[in-house]
């Protein structure tokens, strides 16, 4: 029962040690951030590829919502904002679409394998010169469940992601 | 003030035809006000969630937005674009439709097939400081294009002209025609 007792404890002990490593090694691996405090949304760009009106709003209105509800950034301007002038630390984010592929809602419910919607998005961060900072590749895609705009949602989840991951101040560094 | 009070009733009514009949002939020479739309607002209006029902109205040179809980009002002229296009969605759809979805024999995808068309209107705006917005409803077959008509037509700006309906065409193939490039 002791030595049972025993072994339970050292399994426990080496679950934490291994839970706890890789995190060790991701903060030492992770590279140096650029801090800014405001990022600005331009609309998505679709000179090449024909995308619906809907998809359109629906990537940009969701890339805004993602990057307020992650948080990170004291502000988040729209295209065209006049108050994005006056932030000293600014990154600004455009997204040009260089695939699309209008899936079927209703190919998905019946087939499950078939009738997925896919967007890619090239991502380019820069500062307010136009120095790019960042470029970036995303994609999202609806496989299942959903209406075909819920590809929007995936991307600027990723987007989101890779904004706060790149130029947000980490708490305690 | 006395005079006025000493007018014979027949000029009275004269009058108050007079003032009955422009109250009526106004708004079609100046605004024209559409009956409420019942409508999806999908994604975009700020201080609305998501896929919240209401209904849309254009008059008075606005666009509103009305919800149980929030009204949006945009400028017609704020309106940089309006395009209107054509989706479809499960009859039974919601939390419901979901459920469906677990319904044993595969009886969820049979289901999936029953489908209802949908009009989608999308606009673009500005807001106070030029930000730029976007929105998206949905609503019933064919109630797209004249809520875009009425909206063109007091002031609003779109990339696709708007399209006759006097010329004698399907509606249904028109709006299944417009799609934004």
């Amino acid at each position: 029962m002791k030595r049972s007792i025993q072994v339970f404890g050292l399994c426990l002990l080496l679950l934490s040690i291994s839970l706890a490593i890789p995190k060790w090694r991701v903060k030492a691996a992770s590279p140096p951030v650029s801090k800014v405090s405001a990022i600005q949304v331009l609309m998505i760009q679709s000179d090449e590829i024909k995308l619906p009106a809907e998809f359109q709003i629906s990537l940009y209105e969701n890339l805004i919502q993602q990057l307020e509800k992650k948080g990170g950034f004291q502000h988040v301007y729209r295209d065209g904002d006049k108050n994005a002038a006056g932030a000293s630390d600014l990154v600004v984010l455009r997204g040009t679409v260089r695939g699309f592929k209008k899936g079927s809602e209703m190919a998905r419910q019946v087939t499950t394998v078939t009738g997925k919607t896919s967007i890619d998005v090239h991502c380019q961060f820069t500062d307010k010169d136009g120095k790019s900072l960042l470029e970036h590749d995303l994609n999202g895609k609806v496989m299942f469940f959903g209406g075909n705009l819920r590809a929007t949602l995936d991307f600027a989840k990723k987007a989101a992601k890779l904004a706060h991951d790149n130029f947000v101040a980490k708490s305690g560094s | 003030m006395e005079a006025a009070m000493r007018w014979p009733s027949w000029k009275v009514s004269i009058v108050f035809l007079v003032l009955l009949f422009s109250a009526l002939a106004g708004p079609s020479f100046a605004q024209q006000a559409a009956d409420s739309v019942n409508v999806v607002q999908v994604v975009g209006l700020s201080g609305v969630k998501e896929h919240a029902k209401g209904t849309l109205t254009v008059e008075n040179g606005n666009l509103q937005f009305v919800h149980s809980k929030a009204q949006v009002v945009v400028a017609a002229t704020a309106i940089q674009d309006v395009v209107t296009g054509n989706d479809s969605q499960r009859m039974i759809h919601g939390f419901v439709g979901t459920l469906t979805m677990f319904a044993p024999y595969e009886s969820g995808r049979f289901l999936s097939l029953f489908r209802s068309k949908l009009d989608t209107l999308t606009i673009k705006y500005h807001d106070s400081d030029g930000g730029l917005h976007g929105a998206i409803f949905t609503m019933a077959m064919g109630k797209a294009e004249p809520l875009k008509k009425l909206l063109v037509a007091q002031g609003a700006h779109t990339s696709i002209p708007v399209q006759d309906s006097s010329s004698g065409s399907n509606p249904k193939t028109d709006l299944a025609k417009e799609q934004k490039p």
